[in-house]
This record gives structure tokens, sequence and C-alpha cells, in this order.
């Protein structure tokens, strides 16, 4: 099946990413029978990358149903297109991208425009990030924990939520995000700047809101 | 006589801030070869707090590669239903 949007085939990928995604003891063997049809060791690839290709659904999509479903559609699609993969790349890189280009053509559907960030899914006012010109003792404390992290990430708007995680979290250069996205990488560059700025933002927030209830606590 | 001041003006908080997509794109802070730029962080205690909290940020990002989330086990069953309808699929003898 060919869907308008999908790149199937390898794209050249930055040295990073292997380091990022470095094989798992048993895919390339699970690989090579999976090609064959051999649903044993497409069971295998399944349990090993469930988790990663769930997570970034449910990171781009932000509802656990439609994550779902797209896990799902993801380990369909893999079946039908595993034969093309040639090894190139780290093996979860490119289900990784088959992932994100079937969620994009998924949003797209929904009528997301992704053309222009700026104009369609940009944020309000309310949720855009203040400039910070000036103010002082406005630096982290440096202990962010993964949990408030992945909230802080959740609660961002989704424009900014895209590109934060295909950059920061997946790996993607601005280039290939601004293909995917169907972008200029100017604007995929400053879209991840604000997401930032607005993560800090929420940080400091959810520092702030810590440090009231323990000296609550302490009362 | 009149001495001209060549150095340029010093930059401003929103020139500085204004850079920081493409200086974070070409690699962060020890990225910075322009003097203007080195010279604002060097005397802007809020812009190198700034700059330190947005690479923190990009840094503890890494992180989040780790899945924290697993689909639920009807997804895995959709799947198997859906490869049973595959020319190509030979199922397997146990279940998942």
């Amino acid at each position: 099946m060919e869907v308008q949007g999908l790149q199937m085939t390898e794209t050249k990928t930055a040295p990073g990413l292997f380091k990022r995604n470095p094989p798992i003891a048993g895919e390339a063997e699970a690989i090579e029978r999976a090609k064959a049809g051999d649903a044993e060791a497409f069971s295998k690839l399944y349990a090993l990358h469930k988790r990663r290709v769930y997570t970034l659904c449910l990171r781009m999509l932000g509802n656990v149903s439609e994550a779902e479903d797209m896990t799902q559609e993801a380990f369909l699609h893999l079946f039908r297109k595993i034969g093309s993969f040639r090894g190139e790349s780290a093996f979860s890189t490119w289900l990784h991208r088959l992932t994100v280009n079937l969620v994009l053509m998924h949003l797209r559907k929904k009528g997301l425009q992704l053309v222009s960030l700026e104009e369609t899914i940009n944020p309000s006012e309310e949720d855009s990030p203040k400039r910070d010109f000036g103010s002082r003792d406005t630096q982290l404390a440096g202990s962010v924990d993964r949990v408030a992290l992945e909230r802080a990430v959740a609660s961002l708007p989704p424009g900014y939520r895209m590109v934060f995680v295909l950059h920061d979290v997946e790996g993607f250069e601005h280039n290939e995000i601004a293909v995917m996205l169907e972008c200029s990488t100017g604007n995929s560059k400053s879209q991840l700047h604000k997401a930032r700025l607005k993560l800090r933002e929420l940080l400091r927030q959810s520092e702030s809101t810590a440090q009231t209830d323990l000296k609550e606590a302490a009362l | 006589m009149i001495l001209k001041n060549s150095s340029p003006a010093p930059m401003s908080c929103a020139e500085f801030q204004e850079q920081l997509p493409d200086l974070f794109a070409a690699g962060g802070r020890s990225s910075i070869d322009d003097p203007s730029l080195s010279q604002h962080l060097e005397t802007c205690e809020n812009c190198t707090a700034l700059v330190r909290d947005l690479q923190y940020i990009a840094d503890q990002a890494k992180q989040l590669l780790q899945p924290t989330h697993e689909p639920s086990d009807s997804v895995w069953k959709k799947i198997q239903e859906g490869l049973a309808s595959e020319p190509s699929y030979a199922a397997e003898p146990n279940e998942k």
C-alpha cells in the first residue's frame, strides 16, 4: 500500500542516532525472520519496540485511544514494509520515522494543517512563552525530575510539543522535521525555541508550587 | 578633536535572545563564535541563566527517550487480527 506523504525508504541518518538507538540483542535475527513472514519474530519485534512506539504516539497525540490506534497502525505498516529495511540506519530510528509519518498523516486527515505551524497550531497569547528581559532569580534549580518534565511536555501546545518531541526527545534534525511537517527549517528552529521557553516557564511554576507545598507542610 | 567610538553598541537582551534559535541549532553555548554574543553573555546574568536553563531542558529531554508508557493488551490482539488477513503472514502457534 502506498500512502501519500509516507517515506518508506531509508534516508541517511545522523551518526548520533545510531548512538542513541543502539542495536538490541536478537533484533537483527528477528528482523530477518519477520521479513520472511515469521509471526513469532514479528511478535518479538513488537515486544521490543511497543513501549517506545506507543510513548512516541502518546506524546505526539496526547490521547490514549488515538495513541493505541496509531501504535496498531504502525506495527501493521511495519509488517508490510519491513522488507524494505536495509539496515542503513538503526531499526528503531526507521520504525520511529515510519510511526511519525503515520501520526502526521492521521493529523492531516483530521484537518490539522501542518504546512504552517505558525499559522495553524500556533498557541494563543496566553499559551505563548513570555519573553525574559531583565527579570532576576529566574534560573531553574537544576533538579527537574523526569515526571515533572513529562508533565510539562504533555501540557505544551500541540505545535510546540510536536517539534520538541521530534527534535529533543527523538533526535531528528531540523531539516528532517521541516520535511515531515512541511515547514521551513527556520520555522522548526523557532517552534523548538518557543517550546523550550514554555517548558522553562512551566517547570519554574512547578518548582515554585513544590517549594510552597514544602513550606506549608513544615508549618 | 572628536574621537569616534569604533566599538559597536552593546547588544540588548532582545537582540541576544533573537539569536537563540539559531545558536542552539548550531550546538548551544559552546558554539558561540560571535564576540558580541559572548560579550553579552559575560555581562548579562539574566541571559546567562536563560541559556543555561534552555541547555538543561534540551539535555534532560534525552532521558524521555526511554519509554514510560505501555499499550494495553488489546493493541496486540488487534494487530494479530490485522495480520491474520495479510497473505504473507505465517501465524504463530502460541498466543503472545
